[in-house]
């Protein structure tokens, strides 16, 4: 089942049978990609859109330097260019960060959900607006926290995420990024990271090594980049994990 | 809800060296690397700016 992972946890949106086996109907193609690979470009004229179901992929704008702003991060379960369904170009590039596995969605099909089945309609709706205020979130982040907040927020909001998707079991999990990666996130240099993760680090809340992330103590964590995962509209007992999340994305 | 504007800050930033730049941290959102001479400069024109911002409130005291 493809669409296992789609709105886990949301908020009173979670998908009901009939509405699970339409969207699976409505998937054409199953496919593979790289890692580092660019899936949309923006301005490129779109009829179809993507439910990521393995991997992690990013939403990223360039500055005329050729230097890099990551402007959104995607899991699996999220449909990460559902936006292009009303837009149909996007005015950002879409990539893969690790290896990825994608479900292709034609935007005719979406059509016929939106005018026979309202209900699943609105849980599409619903699933940009997530992609919203998470956005929102990220604004914050960048013009309000410091640097030690900022990755302190972004481990935290990626935690509550993976949680919701069965991947990570509320401390530890696999993100798939580097450390430039994570850098361009937060508006930071190499630099500045390595002294923010070894900050973290010997604070004893945080360690980051090979792709891997582990917060010792997610409320605190929680507390030193000022998060709130109510934004994230994920139940609220679908956010702190279990022994059962596979950790491996 | 607070809707106050952004005020000047009072806390000073954290300027520090590693591996061979400075990094400056706060007041609130600023994080910020800089090659050694652009923090130099910077500083030089922070310090002058302060200066001539003191002058300014000296000046605007003696008005009032």
């Amino acid at each position: 089942m493809f669409t296992e992972r789609f709105l886990r946890g949301k908020r009173g949106v979670e998908l009901e049978p009939q509405e699970r086996a339409r969207l699976e109907a409505a998937i054409t193609e199953i496919r593979t990609v790289d890692s580092r690979t660019m899936i949309v470009r923006a301005g490129e004229r779109l009829r179809v859109s993507s439910l990521l179901i393995e991997g992690f992929m990013c939403r990223y704008i360039d500055d005329r330097n050729g230097l890099r702003q990551l402007v959104a991060m995607h899991v699996p379960g999220d449909f990460f260019d559902l936006h292009a369904y009303p837009l149909k170009v996007l005015d950002h590039d879409v990539a893969t960060i690790t290896p990825a596995t994608i479900a292709i969605v034609r935007h005719d099909a979406l059509d016929t959900i939106l005018e026979e089945m309202p209900g699943l309609a609105r849980k599409l709706w619903f699933s940009t607006l997530i992609d919203a205020a998470i956005h929102r979130a990220w604004l914050f982040r960048l013009g309000r926290l410091d640097a030690v907040g900022r990755v302190a927020h972004f481990l935290c909001e990626m935690n509550v995420r993976l949680v919701s998707a069965g991947l990570s079991d509320g401390h530890r999990f696999a993100l798939g990024i580097t450390q430039t990666d994570l850098a361009e996130i937060c508006g930071l240099t190499n630099v500045h990271v390595n002294r923010v993760m070894r900050h973290l680090r010997e604070e004893r809340l945080c360690v980051f090594r090979s792709s891997l992330v582990e917060i010792t103590h997610p409320d605190k964590l929680a507390e030193r980049g000022q998060f709130d995962p109510d934004y994230l509209y994920i139940e609220q007992d679908c956010r702190s994990g279990s022994s059962s999340a596979r950790l491996s994305p | 809800m607070n809707f106050s504007v952004p005020q000047p800050l009072s806390q000073p930033g954290i300027a520090s060296a590693e591996d061979g730049v400075v990094l400056l941290d706060g007041p609130n959102g600023v994080a910020l690397t800089l090659t050694p001479d652009a923090a130099a400069r910077t500083g030089h024109s922070l310090v002058s700016a302060a200066e001539m911002a003191e002058r300014q409130r000296a000046e605007q005291g003696d008005a009032n």
